[in-house]
């Protein structure tokens, strides 16, 4: 088991260190530097100036010494200036990761809270009105376009209702109660927008678990529906649950780019957009790497997890 | 699951109560599209950037509503007429000129400190360092030397006569008593350490109406009135510059009065604002002005087709720009003709105007060789389609709606146009400047009234391997009589002369056509009824340069 | 989630595949019947809405003749318009006819979908089966590579993409430059890092079949390893790829709005219901139509295809044909 453990954290460092290069190269790829860009918006920089910027900010080496460069430095815990905010990139990234967790554990916390009991309730009465129900609405939560949700949201309850800020950053003073009211809306599209599929998955693995033989057996038992359920399906139904929760955490720290688009979250989707729109390499760089760490950490997770809950498996 | 309930309730209770109106007396919020990277005046150049900071700070001159330069630190516009600015012949034999400037005897940072020639000075020196991350070297090179009389009163000596030998420029003053200790100690780590940035509510750094009080990146700034401001005192006690995006979530902030304005500089799109006065204009006064934000096609005059002269007259006759303009933009964007504004001083009503006209294109079509049409598109005699690339900026709504329209105009004189959009910085960072753009590319030219247009149109500026793809002059028009105008209009002091120049120029650029002229674009302020003060101005110099102006009245 | 996270959902529906075989618990036989129709109606009825539009997007020209108007006719003095006897939906903001510009509109979005969800079936099925017949070190190597495709940054990626010569990859000009280039770069994109889930489960698939008796036969028999593969375990691992690529095609089709929404989608001239759909927003109070229409056409055809998967995966089923 340890074993199996440190080969796939040995393996994931080796994808990160590949993937690191990756990124440097591709953004390196993109067309236009930092300097292009500043050329398109003031018609006064010179020749003389484009070059000696390009100098300055380093961008007239070669990507790969460039990428040793950088490399050399971070691995310093230099992690350099952020273009696009004119501050150091951990005093930009630390409060915007804050603000995705935030923003993501509570709608993934709200999401399970509803799909659970619903994939349970629509297992248990397949094929009736509740289960037809249950399923249209996870259908639909799947199938509606992210921020066309965001607007009809902020339409109904920050225009119409007024209820609801539009969007924003809550102020610095505004308390908890502020930070809720600006945290309802964005909270409320990505919960609508991700229980569809929790619901479907839950239902799908509770079905299954009530087929099992020893489940049957509890019932024929005598024992109620109630500690079935609870009793022996749920440990086995939540196996593959646990699986994709595993997974779902890989995406916890890349944020969620359109929602925060539309409501001026600021988090990490948004940032690590914005970093790569504006040629930010600084941030853009451990914006990425901290979002790809958390994937291939969440893939080692979840299947540290299967194992975990279950006994048949083994890992060499 | 307890607990979520609880938390759920607890929004449900705090969402009765509603959110707090913006629009408490005395405080203002204003709604902006993008935020400013950095808040040092003198590195990098950005719109959000000037917007802020006008109400922060002042530059020594500006051009004002009426696009006349006007002194604003300064106390008296300095002209060769008042005495104030004395040409000198420079040691090398060329023309040099020496020009005296005043600074406000009132003009205080905020934590005290005067504003003296010593930050004349500094400013001077970060500005022509090579390495002090400064964008722009070139304006603080041609000054040769800065004599200083007094605490307030100082001459620069300008290596060059232009008739904006008086203009100050991107000139900004820098505190020496905060920055002067951190430039020193480390001239290249200057661009991350300055003040502006690291500490970015420091009071010495304002001499404005209002100072910054606080700076969330990326979401929104705040600012508070400056007690040490030597002019009118402003009527707002709080500022909130908030940054929203998206256009459409902007559009629902100020619906739901999260927002009171909607700055023209950096907000709504023209027809959203068209949209939105229709609907709200009992509501929000809607001010649209026109002003020098060129959109024009660039056209690559190496295309073959493009190189004959009545193939772009025959482009422009199809085009009808004036129901374009009255249909998609309510008539508030005028068509444009030629590079200089209508509302500019210099602008000749007389050039030539190649008005909507589909016969007179066909016929210079037809002339020009492109006579033979299959299924509606014209071919030559080699059997070669009259087929042209069109690109702009992909998921800029507005351009990509002209480009539709123009597109369908174009082929009712069977021109096949093929759309060829690409990210703003994949255009402009590579297929704009590396003039890779087959045929046409539409975008905008922001510039300063009277601005000479020598990186666009003079010779030299074509960009290429050779110069290292600098200069701007994208279509690759080389004409030595524009040269010689572009030359000639730099140096003439006269504003008669050089009116006449300029009409020369005009009527040059409009014969050529080596761009296709669009229309002018408008900024749409959107302003609550109560807002009084507020005037645009239609160039660089942002509303926001005179915001002690602004007042509530009513409401 | 998936959507939001800026990643072709393929994740979800391959899940869903894997542990969606439940048949529930022993029922009568007349419940059995009465509820498997009541699923299959769904999954019918999807199916004949979803030909119900392809045929009409591919019905288009002729309705564009029949009503004697031009799609990309622009007419700035029409623009808004509500429904009429010769624009039955209305136009658009350029004046345009609304119902031509949707079913155009529908043949990008439904081509987009079905083109980039096959590629990305076809390439997680060749990695899907070596990684899971031949085991070992390649199989190691291509799960990294997997992993590695996973956590790929897809944004630089498409804006490399976007800037890409495809002249100098030695496509033909003429393609090169059409306007349709923008979607196949979006088609390509998704196949590309979209076909993880598929080689997962055919992966998955192949390590079990591999032991199984008629493998081990035609081993034993002398058959070649791409004989096996391709022949032996690819049939008996198709129902989940079936279900997995109707379910993704929805996800793609989704996928691309949310693209759109980032300008990076497909581009005007051509519509998509995508970028129509983010056309719409700012036009949202002064003419909601323009963006209830593309809106509502995208969630119904989604939700169709979602039914659609459901629907196969009972039917595919084996222990559901009992």
């Amino acid at each position: 088991m340890l074993s199996y453990i440190v080969q796939r954290l040995v393996e994931s460092l080796l994808v990160l260190v590949l993937m690191s290069f990756l990124i440097f190269g591709l953004i390196g790829l993109m067309p236009g530097d930092p300097i292009d860009l500043m050329i398109s918006a003031n018609p006064d920089l010179t020749p003389q100036d484009a070059e000696r910027l390009r100098a300055l900010h380093g961008l007239d080496q070669p990507i790969v010494t460039r990428y040793g460069n950088w490399l050399g430095a971070a691995l310093q815990g230099d992690f350099g200036y952020s273009r696009l905010f004119s501050q150091p990139v951990m005093e930009i990234l630390l409060p915007r990761l804050g603000n995705t967790v935030i923003l993501m554990g509570i709608s993934f916390v709200l999401a399970l809270a509803i799909a659970i009991p619903a994939g349970i309730l629509a297992a248990l009465r397949p094929r009736t009105w509740l289960d037809g129900t249950v399923n249209m609405i996870a259908f639909a939560g799947i199938s509606i376009p992210p921020f066309w949700l965001a607007i009809l949201l902020i339409i109904a309850f920050a225009v119409l209702l007024g209820w609801l800020p539009a969007g924003g950053m809550p102020p610095a003073d505004g308390g908890v109660g502020a930070y809720l009211l600006h945290l309802a809306l964005p909270v409320a599209t990505l919960t609508l927008a991700s229980v569809g599929g929790l619901i479907r998955f839950m239902r799908a693995s509770m079905m299954e678990a009530l087929r099992q033989d020893y489940v049957r057996t509890a019932r024929a038992k005598g024992l109620s529906t109630r500690d079935v359920v609870v009793g022996h399906a749920m440990r086995n139904a939540m196996i593959p649950v646990v699986t994709i929760l595993a997974l779902s955490f890989g995406t916890l720290f890349s944020g969620a780019l359109i929602t925060e688009t539309m409501f001026g979250w600021l988090g990490m989707g948004k940032t690590i957009y914005d970093s790569i729109m504006g040629n930010d390499y600084n941030l853009a760089m451990i914006g990425l790497l901290l979002a790809t760490v958390t994937t291939l950490l969440a893939n080692v997770l979840a299947d540290l997890a299967y194992a975990w809950l279950d006994p048949r498996i083994r890992y060499r | 699951m307890r607990r979520i309930a609880g938390l759920l309730a607890l929004i449900l209770s705090l969402t009765l109560t509603g959110p707090a109106s913006a629009a408490d007396s005395g405080s203002l919020t204003i709604g902006i599209t993008q935020f400013p990277s950095t808040l040092n005046p003198n590195i990098d150049s950005m719109l959000a950037k000037s917007y802020v900071l006008a109400m922060t700070r002042r530059p020594i001159t500006a051009f004002d509503h009426d696009w006349e330069l006007v002194c604003m630190l300064c106390t008296e516009l300095p002209s060769i007429e008042n005495g104030l600015a004395v040409p000198e012949t420079l040691p090398d034999g060329s023309q040099g000129i020496r020009v005296t400037y005043r600074l406000q005897p009132e003009a205080t940072w905020g934590d005290g400190t005067p504003v003296t020639t010593e930050d004349v000075v500094f400013t001077w020196e970060v500005g022509k360092h090579p390495k002090s991350g400064v964008s722009s070297l070139e304006g603080y090179r041609r000054i040769l030397e800065i004599d200083v009389q007094d605490a307030k009163t100082f001459t620069v000596l300008v290596d060059r006569i232009t008739f904006t030998y008086n203009a100050s420029g991107g000139f900004d003053l820098l505190p020496a008593h905060l920055e002067r200790e951190i430039f020193e100690a480390d001239p290249v780590a200057y661009r991350t350490r300055t003040t502006f940035d690291a500490d970015p509510s420091n009071p010495g750094l304002a001499f404005g109406p209002y100072r910054i009080s606080k700076v969330e990146p990326g979401a929104q700034i705040e600012l508070e009135p400056n007690p040490t401001w030597y002019g009118q005192a402003p009527a707002f006690s709080k500022i909130t510059v908030r940054i929203i995006e998206n256009t459409a979530a902007l559009e629902a902030n100020l619906l739901s009065g999260a927002i009171d304005l909607v700055a023209g500089e950096l907000g709504f799109t023209i027809d959203q604002a068209l949209a939105f006065e229709q609907r709200h204009g009992e509501r929000f006064n809607v001010m649209y002005k026109p002003g020098l934000i060129y959109e024009h096609i660039d056209l690559n005059l190496d295309n073959p087709i493009l190189q004959d002269v009545r193939v772009r007259r025959a482009l422009v006759h199809a085009l009808d720009r004036e129901s374009l303009s009255a249909q998609l933009f309510g008539g508030q964007q005028p068509v444009a003709h030629t590079s200089v504004s209508p509302l500019d001083w210099v602008h000749d009503p007389d050039a030539p105007v190649y008005a909507f006209d589909a016969d007179r294109a066909e016929a210079l079509l037809d002339e020009a060789g492109w006579s033979d049409k299959r299924n509606g598109i014209r071919h030559n005699a080699a059997g070669e389609p009259l087929t042209l690339e069109f690109g702009t900026t992909a998921g800029n709504r507005s351009r990509e709606l002209v480009q539709q329209v123009l597109q369908s105009q174009w082929r009712q004189v069977g021109i096949d146009v093929r759309v060829k959009n690409q990210p703003a910085r994949v255009f402009f960072g590579e297929t704009v400047r590396k003039r890779r753009f087959g045929a046409l590319a539409m975008f905008a030219w922001l510039s300063a009234p009277e601005s000479v247009p020598r990186t666009t149109l003079y010779s030299d500026q074509i960009p290429s391997e050779d110069n290292n793809w600098s200069g701007q002059n994208y279509t690759g028009y080389r004409n030595p009589e524009m040269d010689r105008l572009i030359d000639a209009i730099e140096v003439e002091l006269d504003r008669d002369k050089r009116r006449i120049l300029w009409k020369d120029l005009q009527r040059l650029y409009a014969e050529a056509l080596p761009v296709i002229p669009l229309y002018w674009r408008a900024e749409p302020h959107i302003l609550p009824k109560w807002l009084k003060g507020l005037r645009p101005t239609g160039h660089l110099g942002t509303s926001t340069l005179w915001v002690e102006e602004w007042r509530r009245d009513g409401g | 989630m998936s959507a939001e996270t800026g990643r072709p959902p393929l994740e979800g529906a391959a899940l869903a595949a894997e542990s969606g075989r439940a048949a529930g618990p022993p029922l009568t036989v007349g419940a059995i019947l009465r509820r498997r129709f009541l699923r299959h109606y769904l999954a019918v009825a999807s199916a004949v809405v979803l030909i119900v539009l392809a045929l009409a997007t591919l019905a288009a020209p002729l309705i564009e003749a029949m009503l004697g108007l031009d799609a990309e006719q622009v007419n700035l003095l029409g623009r808004f318009q509500g429904p009429s006897a010769a624009h039955p939906l209305g136009t658009d903001e350029l004046g345009r006819d609304l119902l031509l510009r949707l079913l155009y509109g529908g043949r990008v979005s439904l081509l987009v979908g079905l083109m980039a969800a096959l590629f990305a079936a076809v390439i997680g099925t060749v990695v899907g089966l070596i990684a899971g017949y031949y085991g070992g070190a390649l199989d190691a190597v291509l799960m990294r590579l997997t992993d590695g495709v996973i956590a790929l940054p897809l944004l630089p990626l498409l804006i490399v993409l976007a800037a890409l010569d495809l002249t100098k990859l030695g496509l033909p000009e003429a393609f090169a430059n059409s306007e349709s280039a923008s979607l196949y770069r979006i088609v390509f994109l998704i196949a590309i890092v979209g076909w993880t889930t598929v080689a997962r489960l055919v992966r998955g698939a192949a390590l079990s079949l591999k032991a199984r008796e008629f493998v081990r036969a035609a081993e034993a028999l002398g058959a070649s390893g791409p004989r096996i593969m391709f022949v032996h375990i690819l049939p008996n691992a198709v129902s989940p790829i079936v279900v997995a690529t109707t379910l993704s095609v929805g996800g793609v089709i989704l996928f691309e709005s949310v693209l759109s929404f980032l300008g990076l989608g497909v581009q005007p001239p051509i519509p998509s219901w995508g970028n129509m759909l983010t056309n719409a927003q700012e036009l949202i109070w002064s003419a909601p139509l323009l963006a209830v229409y593309p809106g509502l056409l995208i969630f119904i055809t989604v939700i169709a295809f979602n039914f659609l998967g459901d629907g196969l995966q009972d039917a595919l089923d084996p222990r559901a044909i009992q």
